[in-house]
């Protein structure tokens, strides 16, 4: 059986023992019965911190005791909350009328959107792909080696010179 | 629209009751308006006093119990009945006050002056007599004082203060609202009653806090 006699909470008032706080709220509301109530009684009688506990319990069950439950908000109030719930769900069918058109619209939009976001990236990627092949191309360049090509004949009479030098003068 | 008139008019029996209540919930699952509306009748009064005991300005209370029969109307389909209505009813009408709260930043109320001589001594005859006052204008004049004193505690040990003993809610009932153990809310409200009489005895009396020589010596 513990004293607690000196058991007192920080505004030096006298505190009860942690262990028959719940008991105590039950005996308090007198719904304490049978071996717990025996048990606590045996307490009370060597604790003064739980005894004074109870009795300051007591007091502030007189002071609650002024304080009035809020008033019934009255007959008309269902109708108001009901009123309120219909207005509600008014708006709410209102808001779904338009609501299969704007889905569809955001569907349009989200495909728009992406389709143009392929079309962007295959044209990145078609552009990245030219410039790499090109700088390819360019590394691996070998210069050619072929003869120069023959100067064109500008006239007729160079045409017959031209035949003359590659057959050597033969037909 | 018949299937709702009979559900009204079962008899009010302890045991049936329970079932009545749930026999509108059906109804009211199903989309009919009238058992709802009778749901609103039976516990407008229960969830006023719960919205109250945690928003306290009177201005608001409505708004707030209107907002939670709406969305218990909106989410009536999804309520399993494997708990009471009334449970799931004032579970959400406590998140509803936490929302309210946290949006509107609403901070307490708190009275600046403490009570004056004449107001202590008048309280102090409350509490001694164990009798409520007999005039309507002292009846009012200490439940204003003791407004002004539960304005001192903290937020939870008021609240709880509050649902029990001004609006009636059982320790059980607390319990399952707010998610708590049935021994905690037995300890948190001994704790609140001991936080109560700190305030009382040190905003009131000044007097020294330590039960007097008598008392002590009591169980000795």
């Amino acid at each position: 059986m513990s004293m607690n006699a000196e058991n007192r909470n920080a505004e030096n008032n006298y505190a009860a023992c942690p262990r028959y706080e719940a008991a105590l709220e039950d005996h308090l509301q007198g719904l304490l019965r049978g071996p717990e109530a025996v048990m606590l009684a045996e307490h009370l009688q060597s604790c003064a911190g739980c005894r004074a506990a109870l009795e300051d319990a007591a007091v502030s069950a007189r002071l609650l005791a002024i304080a009035e439950p809020s008033p019934d908000p009255g007959v008309g109030f269902s109708r108001i909350v009901m009123a309120r719930i219909r207005q509600q769900l008014q708006t709410n069918e209102g808001r779904s009328i338009w609501r299969p058109l704007v889905s569809v619209a955001w569907r349009f939009a989200a495909s728009a959107a992406f389709a143009l976001v392929l079309l962007v990236s295959f044209d990145l990627g078609r552009q990245s792909q030219w410039r790499s092949d090109q700088s390819i191309v360019a590394e691996n360049r070998v210069p050619e080696i072929a003869p120069d090509r023959p100067d064109l004949p500008a006239n007729r009479d160079e045409v017959i010179l031209m035949m003359a030098d590659t057959s050597h003068g033969k037909q | 629209m018949a299937a709702t008139a009979s559900a009204l008019s079962l008899p009010v029996s302890r045991r049936e009751k329970g079932e009545e209540e749930r026999q509108l919930v059906r109804l009211a699952q199903s989309g009919e308006e009238a058992a709802f509306e009778e749901l609103i009748r039976r516990h407008q009064q229960r969830v006023f006093g719960l919205v109250s005991g945690i928003l306290r300005r009177r201005e608001d209370v409505e708004d707030v119990v209107q907002q939670v029969f709406l969305k218990v109307f909106v989410s009536l389909k999804r309520f399993d009945q494997r708990a009471a209505f009334s449970t799931w009813l004032y579970k959400i009408s406590v998140n509803e006050c936490w929302d309210y709260l946290r949006k509107k930043k609403v901070r307490p109320l708190v009275y600046e002056a403490d009570l004056s001589e004449e107001q202590v001594s008048r309280l102090d005859g409350v509490v001694s007599a164990d009798q409520p006052p007999a005039s309507s204008s002292d009846r009012a004049e200490a439940r204003d004082l003791l407004e002004r004193m539960m304005e001192k505690l903290p937020e939870q040990d008021r609240e709880l203060l509050v649902l029990k003993e001004v609006e009636g809610f059982s320790v059980q009932e607390l319990a399952e609202i707010l998610d708590l153990n049935v021994n905690t809310v037995k300890v948190r409200l001994f704790r609140a009653r001991a936080r109560l009489m700190d305030v009382y005895r040190r905003r009131l009396h000044s007097k020294p806090a330590v039960p007097a020589e008598g008392k002590e010596g009591k169980g000795k």
